[in-house]
């Protein structure tokens, strides 16, 4: 715009200004001022500032400030002074470019026309000065909200690096993400082992925690800025615009996800999710991930040290079940050895020296390991010394002590057990054995019995019967009741001990003590340095 | 976290304290900037704005914040902050609004500071 440069023009301008000149140098929010000047310059009852800022046109004021409404103003803008239905209109132009525009109602019109030029040029300049200065205020906004952003990335590293609690991890990764991308709305959905863990929403649940775990995200997340009218994978229906979803994923599962929605903008809009947007919030996911798996490291961490402490009490109370003394029966060698495994087992064998001096004994394997196999030889325990001088027979024991397992075990799990009730004067040998390995009766002669099993392990079938044999050991005789971790045992090339080697070292010139301390040490020494996982017991009973 | 954040506020002599509750956002910005310029217009001379219950602040909360606060400075008041979370402390630092408002740990140190009279 050239400036005007008459003498007639300068007079003018030296009038005009003696009028406005201190309402525009006084206090106040420069649209103001300059709506003010305005309306004294021109002689309106009512003059209204429309500003440009970035791509639409703001009104100004006191009462009605905020966004035009469509056809407030004229489209397209003619270059001057312009009347549309008895309201004045004057552009604020500054190099080349409307600024401004002034609504200006009940104007002396030709007294308008003739300060048109000036005004234009005074107002223009300072409207596009005022532009101006708020581009470039809003240029060091942007640059310190994208400080903002990697200052963020920065601290949400440090502390959750630090953070093990899942839930204050979660609500740190929500709230900044809805904060940085400017969001209405977010949820997050963490996943533990595919069932829900945890769930935390603001401004509304965005998210169907049970469908998102198979939603189909890209790993730099999914940017809907389309109407969301339609039910979506992971998405609950209706309740939002627009939305922007990524996975918390680590290489080999899904971990949740992070949406927010709806971003807004300072007149209302919701504005469409960028890539920068999606970049942003893929970091905070990768980086609540690897909080995410720390903290489940460490929980599981404790939760192994747990359970190792509850194994090793099991262990012990397992350890002062088993029998600390052999009874001395007359008429009779024995000797017993049981060897657990790291892991609590569920081997048990016990001796009852009775009246008449007989012996009943018993060696059982309880299925399965851990503290639930310890149980249940405890509940066997208690069973079988509960019953042993109540029970008629062998096989009556054997009924009474599965139906109290059938009643007052706590878990469903079953043993195999070998029974026997063994008379010194005449050898004779009473036994049930409930689905346990074939002990092995030895003869004076060197030939092998296998004392097969007479019915199904306890605990496993309600009403279940077992049939009692007979047989008599003969002096000079050795019965080998053994569990599978002696004649299962592996060594490297996945080979059993087996029972030929056991048979062999039944070895009749040596004391019961003797076999079974060279069992245990031939074991040993077939699986040499392969771990066993299950425990070893073996009974030798010897009428000698 | 409710969805809509409420102002509450009290005048205290020449002050006013405001109490945000929930996502300081355009509603919620907006909604601190009536509650603020209503306390200005009726002559409040500064305000102090407590956060305690506000977890989260977008980039058009805070300029909102910026524009109060610009209001405040027009009229040669002054504007406290107090209650603010680690991570909204940090924020209005980096975003400038700790330049020209002080930021407080407690109310009562930013009743006290705003309180006192102003020099020329």
């Amino acid at each position: 715009m050239i400036p005007p440069a008459s003498a007639t023009s300068a007079a003018l301008l030296e009038e005009l200004w003696k009028r406005i000149g201190a309402v525009l140098e006084g206090e106040g929010p420069l649209p103001s001022r300059i709506t003010e000047a305005a309306v004294v310059a021109m002689g309106a009852r009512e003059v209204t500032l429309y500003l440009r800022e970035r791509e639409a046109w703001v009104r100004t004021g006191e009462k009605l400030a905020g966004c035009v409404e469509p056809g407030e103003i004229p489209e397209p803008l003619p270059a001057g002074l312009f009347v549309r239905e008895g309201e004045l209109w004057m552009p604020l132009c500054a190099d080349g470019e409307t600024h401004g525009l002034l609504r200006v109602l009940d104007a002396p019109l030709e007294q308008s026309r003739e300060h048109a030029g000036l005004l234009g040029f005074l107002f223009g300049s300072l409207v596009a000065a005022h532009r101006l200065g708020r581009q470039v205020r809003d240029a060091e906004f942007e640059l310190k909200a994208r400080l903002l952003e990697l200052e963020s990335l920065y601290d949400l590293g440090l502390s959750l690096g630090g953070q093990l609690d899942l839930s204050t991890l979660a609500d740190e990764v929500l709230f900044r993400s809805i904060s940085l991308t400017d969001a209405g709305k977010g949820s997050l959905v963490l996943y533990d082992k595919n069932e829900v863990l945890l769930e935390r929403s603001v401004g509304g649940e965005l998210l169907v925690a049970r469908d998102c775990l198979a939603w189909e995200l890209p790993e730099g997340g999914l940017i809907n800025n389309g109407v969301c009218d339609s039910p979506t994978d992971g998405m609950r229906d209706g309740t939002c615009q627009k939305y922007l979803a990524v996975p918390i994923s680590v290489p080999d599962r899904r971990l949740g996800v992070l949406a927010v929605a709806d971003k807004e903008s300072r007149d209302g809009r919701v504005l469409d999710f960028t890539p920068t947007d999606a970049r942003l919030l893929s970091l905070f996911a990768n980086q609540a991930a690897a909080a995410i798996q720390t903290a489940r490291l460490h929980r599981d961490a404790i939760e192994k040290e747990r359970i190792e402490r509850d194994l090793e009490l099991a262990a012990t109370i397992q350890r002062q079940i088993l029998p600390r003394d052999l009874p001395v029966v007359p008429g009779l060698e024995i000797a017993a050895r049981n060897r657990p495994t790291r892991q609590v087992g569920g081997d048990y064998f016990d001796l009852f020296p009775l009246s008449g001096g007989r012996l009943a004994f018993l060696v059982a394997d309880v299925s399965g390991k851990g503290v639930a196999a310890a149980l249940l030889v405890s509940t066997v325990h208690a069973a079988v010394h509960l019953q042993i001088d109540d029970a008629k027979t062998v096989a009556d024991l054997v009924a009474r002590i599965d139906r109290h397992l059938q009643r007052y075990a706590a878990t469903r799990k079953f043993l195999t057990a070998f029974f026997g009730l063994l008379e010194p004067d005449n050898g004779t040998l009473r036994y049930v054995s409930a689905g346990h390995n074939p002990a092995l009766l030895k003869r004076a002669s060197g030939e092998i019995e296998q004392l097969k099993a007479t019915g199904v392990p306890l605990g496993m079938f309600p009403h279940s019967s077992w049939k009692e044999e007979t047989v008599t050991l003969e002096r000079g005789d050795l019965l080998c009741v053994y569990t599978d971790g002696v004649s299962e045992a592996l060594d490297a090339a996945d080979e059993e001990f087996g029972l030929d080697r056991l048979a062999r070292l039944l070895i009749p010139a040596a004391t019961t003590e003797e076999i079974c301390r060279s069992v245990f040490d031939a074991v040993e020494n077939f699986a040499a340095d392969v771990p066993q996982y299950d425990d070893q017991t073996l009974l030798l009973v010897r009428r000698p | 976290m409710s969805e809509t954040c409420k102002v509450s506020s009290e005048r205290r002599g020449d002050v006013a304290i405001l109490w945000t509750d929930g996502y300081i956002n355009n509603q919620g910005g907006e909604e601190i900037a009536r509650e603020a310029y209503t306390h200005l217009d009726q002559g409040v001379r500064a305000l102090v704005l407590n956060l305690e219950k506000t977890r989260i602040v977008n980039s058009i909360g805070i300029s909102i914040l910026i524009e109060v606060l610009e209001k405040v400075m027009d009229k040669k008041g002054a504007l406290a902050f107090c209650g603010l979370t680690p991570t909204i402390d940090k924020t209005f630092r980096i975003m400038g609004l700790a330049q020209y408002a002080e930021i407080f740990p407690s109310q009562e140190d930013a009743l006290r500071s705003v309180s006192k009279p102003q020099t020329a």
